[in-house]
């Protein structure tokens, strides 16, 4: 099957939206400015939590057999990523599903600090959104690492693991802008 | 004098957003959950009969050097329940277990019985006990009936295991990754795969407490017949 299928444009769409919307938010001054890289936060952890429940559901057919959800031939494909046993999980978890939870805990903190930018705990949790997206880095070097040296056949690049990589790449960005605003007296 | 009043700073609302905020983020993960498991539902996956077979990937040794060995690989996804592909059968030893030396001629039995209609794989792991170190040599050995004075605890030279060398796979599972992810503690342990990995036998159900006796040629005659 092809490798560039609807649901992977339609996650592609949201990063580039995304995206805009934080260098938008970035340059603009104020409560337009903070609204603006809130609302980008908002789309990446959208892709982040959606990417992760498609890779889930990969996940699962790939376990009793082949999956129409995405290639599992050529460099790009996901076959020997979400479908290996020896990779494709943390400590029996599949990854899909940690990021379903690690996306939706950044959810809550955008939409939180969204619904109430002067709140007297939104600073605090401006800098849990920094922290908690900046702990996926690791986990995401070490993905790319596997993907490109370790799976059978290596390299190989999943598409979906792919956006939702460069959606906690694009979360990361985003609280460190939201931190500077505050920071710099810019939030309001 | 007049006095100066500072300037006001923006007030946050009155209500805690923060329970609306959790509960839209449990909707949205739930809903996310949801339709992850709709897309593909999730297997059920373990030793116990009925289950999917837990995959691995890992060296296997089959007489000419080590080479990567994924179970799911040789699986018959296909399989309708009455095609000819292959069962499998999976042993769990360790090279040092006194058991599973005794076990090797009886597996050496089973093999020449059914080995045209069954893939036997064999996982040697490392038992964390004392006497139970091996390796790869000595794995190798127990499988080729070949000269290493290590096998059975340390008492036996390898060229002496019961039975006859062991033409099928087998892996190395020395860091008992695999005999956790099928839940074990203990060798030797075997299970019955249909060919499209689903567990037909496991004999901790059969032989354990509470189980009906059935050993493992009355199951492979039962379920792959024709002896």
């Amino acid at each position: 099957m092809s490798s560039i299928t609807p649901p992977l444009i339609a996650f592609i769409v949201g990063i580039l939206a995304s995206s805009y919307l934080l260098i938008k938010g970035k340059n603009s001054s104020g409560e337009e400015g903070t609204l603006g890289i809130l609302n980008a936060s908002m789309g990446f952890s959208a892709v982040g939590i959606m990417g992760s429940g498609w890779t889930w559901a990969i996940h699962n057919s790939m376990i009793m057999g082949s999956s129409s959800m995405c290639a599992t031939e050529g460099l790009v494909q996901c076959g020997s990523v979400i479908g290996d046993p020896q990779w494709n999980n943390l400590f029996g978890i599949p990854w899909g599903l940690v990021g379903i939870v690690s996306f939706a805990l950044i959810w809550f903190f955008v939409l939180s600090i969204r619904m109430d930018l002067h709140a007297k705990w939104t600073s605090g949790y401006v800098d849990l959104l920094f922290y908690v997206s900046l702990a996926g880095v690791p986990f995401v070097l070490w993905l790319v690492l596997v993907e490109l040296t370790m799976v059978d056949g290596a390299p190989h690049i999943c598409p979906y693991c792919t956006v939702i990589h460069i959606a906690l790449i694009g979360m990361v960005a985003c609280s460190y802008f939201l931190r500077q605003k505050r920071d710099t007296g810019m939030w309001s | 004098m007049a006095r100066r009043r500072a300037k006001a700073l923006p007030k946050g609302k009155d209500e805690d957003v923060r329970t609306v905020a959790m509960l839209a983020t449990a909707g949205i993960m739930s809903l996310v959950v949801a339709i992850s498991v709709i897309l593909a539902p999730i297997p059920q996956v373990g030793p116990d009969e009925g289950n999917q077979a837990p995959d691995f990937v890992s060296e296997a040794y089959s007489g000419f050097g080590w080479s990567e060995y994924r179970l799911s690989d040789n699986y018959d996804w296909d399989w309708n329940g009455s095609s000819d592909s292959n069962w499998f059968l999976i042993q769990f030893i360790d090279t040092d277990c006194p058991y599973c030396w005794i076990e090797g001629e009886e597996m050496s039995q089973l093999h020449s019985q059914w080995g045209d209609k069954v893939n036997f794989v064999t996982i040697a792991a490392q038992l964390n006990i004392p006497n139970h170190d091996s390796n790869r040599d000595e794995v190798e050995a127990f499988r080729d009936k070949t000269s290493y004075f290590g096998c059975n605890s340390d008492r036996d030279d390898c060229i002496d295991r019961p039975g006859t060398p062991h033409d099928w796979p087998y892996i190395d599972d020395g860091t008992n990754s695999i005999l956790e992810s099928w839940g074990l503690s203990g060798t030797p342990f075997t299970a019955i795969l249909e060919p499209d990995g689903t567990v037909a036998w496991n004999k901790n159900k059969h032989q354990g407490e509470g189980g009906d006796g059935e050993d493992l040629p009355e199951a492979l005659q039962r379920l792959v017949g024709g002896q």
